[in-house]
């Protein structure tokens, strides 16, 4: 017999047959297909939590939902101050204005959603608690939200690239900007599952996770170009494969620079959103029982 | 193993079997030194916990203040994975508590809506029942308010309306028949017969005596996260009585000697798998 039971004191033990046939084990994890079809079933929940989400996020504040916008925007000028004019950075970069914007503005995208998702589970306990649904499920509705609020970020990116001089032609690459954000979505939620299953087993994991998208942001070349590691062929190397840059690049090379991204680029992010998808999917699911428990 | 034990066979299907469950909390003390989790403290919140319940029975748990009874209660309910043991069920039992988290920023309205979703509803049926909801709540207008706006009672009524929208087969309500005024406890008894006669089974936690004999078949006492009685009610509310009795009286020897008497007499139980003849593997 596994593990016999511990001593009681007094009483007397009665060794009880049921029949568990027709039972099963509540809080069972299901399997790996069956809890992709519970997410699916559980969509209106991830729509309307990330609805709510995405309307009372900047509630607190008297401007609200404006910071959406705003905060993209000053965080762009203060790299632009620092270093498009002090260390003049974009030296040699074409147009470099809209270079740092769309810097700024995607890669935001990804900072902010893996970094609230992968305080996914620990943030809501509460609710974990209280209702029994899949738990990927917060994970997805953080990062819809994340991709709704987004919406009009794009649209202020976009628009700024066409009046902020010098302007810049829309040519038909402009289509290519949803696949990358998809390709994007994807890769962030991967990662955002992969995070929040150990954020929490390590809480203190949560605290490195601001300094580690830190050092992407500076290896995603946001505002510098990659060319300046052009003598060192290694660095250069690791940074065009950084699935974050290949966003970044894509959307350049269409939005500024009039030129259709390579395949390669674009099979090198699929791979990374892909393979980040799935990853992320099992490794969160196989621990789904235990996100209930207190650390 | 041990040979002195008695042996039964339970013949109706069960609806919940608990099968040795057992929960240790591990707290991280920040207190000393605010180091990073240098001091941590094992709490056992329920030891070696069994029990069968069958269709139609209707189980009352009682137990003082911190004796495990809502670690027990959200473990059945599948909201907290015991240390170990497990929990068979014919389906996932809800827990109906003052408990429930509900999002403080949205309105009642809102709440209604994510709380049924979080449950596992579909539109339709929470557009078909969303009068019944605010109906039961009797928050009236005050449902286009924000949560943070409530009263605690206010909240713990949407809680009960919108827990008991889903009409579970195995329910489990923490408390719910004390909060609220007398006009509210009149709905919320009535809501509550209404679950139970719908209901495979239901296990209600309450410290009130008199909601416990009238609402259920059955009582398990729970002390110190054991299970210390299990039987009728009529039984178990005289030795509970006899009890807090001494307790109250500050007579501790006396509720020492009582509470050995009570033990002495209870049968624990301990689950085997009918058919394959030996324990089922817990995880």
């Amino acid at each position: 017999m596994s593990g016999a039971p511990a001593p009681v004191p007094g009483g007397h033990a009665v060794r009880t047959y049921v029949d568990l046939k027709s039972l099963h084990r509540v809080g069972a994890r299901q399997g790996f297909l069956d809890y992709l079809v519970s997410i699916w079933r559980y969509r209106h929940f991830v729509l309307y939590d990330s609805r709510f989400r995405v309307g009372s996020a900047n509630s607190q504040e008297k401007l609200g939902n404006a910071w959406i916008i705003l905060s993209p925007l000053l965080n762009g000028l203060t790299f632009f101050l620092i270093f498009g004019l002090l260390l003049n950075t974009g030296k040699g970069i074409e147009n470099f204005i809209g270079f740092l914007i769309i810097g700024v503005f995607l890669f935001q995208m990804s900072s902010r959603a893996i970094t609230s998702g992968a305080q996914a589970i620990r943030g809501n306990k509460t609710v974990i608690q209280a209702f029994n649904f899949p738990r990927a499920t917060l994970l997805a509705a953080i990062n819809v939200r994340e991709l709704l609020s987004n919406i009009p970020v794009v649209i202020t990116m976009m628009v700024m690239i066409l009046i902020l001089p010098p302007t810049e032609a829309i040519t038909w690459r402009i289509l290519l900007i949803p696949p990358v954000l998809a390709l994007q979505f994807f890769f962030n939620l991967g990662v955002g599952l992969v995070l929040a299953r150990l954020v929490h087993h390590f809480n203190d994991l949560g605290q490195l996770i601001s300094f580690a998208m830190r050092l992407w942001l500076y290896a995603s070349a946001v505002f510098f170009s990659i060319d300046r590691f052009a003598s060192v062929p290694v660095i250069q190397r690791i940074m065009e494969v950084n699935p974050l840059f290949i966003v970044l690049d894509i959307t350049r090379d269409s939005l500024l620079y009039a030129t259709t991204p390579s395949w390669e680029s674009w099979a090198t992010l699929a791979v990374w959103a892909l393979g980040a998808i799935v990853v992320g999917l099992v490794f969160f699911w196989r621990e789904e029982e235990k996100y209930g428990r207190d650390s | 193993m041990d040979g002195t034990a008695d042996v039964d066979i339970y013949q109706d299907e069960p609806a919940v079997v608990i099968d040795d469950v057992s929960m240790t909390f591990r707290t991280r003390s920040t207190k000393k030194g605010g180091r990073l989790g240098n001091s941590s403290v094992d709490v056992q919140a329920l030891k070696n916990v069994s029990m069968v319940v069958g269709r139609g029975e209707s189980v009352g748990i009682m137990g003082k203040n911190g004796s495990g009874k809502s670690t027990l209660l959200k473990i059945l309910a599948g909201q907290l994975p015991p240390t170990s043991g497990s929990v068979y069920a014919t389906s996932t039992p809800i827990l109906l508590g003052v408990n429930a988290a509900l999002m403080p920023e949205l309105s009642g309205d809102q709440n209604i809506w994510l709380g049924c979703l979080a449950m596992g509803m579909t539109k339709k049926r929470i557009r078909d029942k969303y009068d019944s909801i605010v109906e039961l709540s009797g928050l009236g207008d005050a449902i286009y308010l924000p949560m943070k706006s409530y009263s605690s009672g206010m909240g713990s009524r949407l809680r009960f309306a919108i827990g008991a929208a889903v009409n579970p087969e195995i329910l489990i309500i923490d408390e719910a028949l004390n909060a609220g005024d007398d006009q509210f406890k009149d709905k919320t008894k009535k809501k509550m017969h209404e679950l139970l006669g719908q209901a495979g089974c239901v296990f209600l936690v309450s410290h009130s005596i008199p909601t416990i004999t009238e609402l259920c078949n059955r009582v398990i006492w729970i002390d110190a996260g054991e299970v210390i009685r299990d039987g009728p009610p009529a039984d178990v509310v005289k030795w509970y009585r006899m009890y807090m009795k001494a307790l109250a009286s500050g007579d501790r020897l006396a509720a020492a000697k009582v509470r050995r008497r009570i033990v002495r007499d209870h049968q624990r139980v301990i689950i085997e798998d009918r058919f394959s003849g030996r324990r089922k593997l817990t995880s």
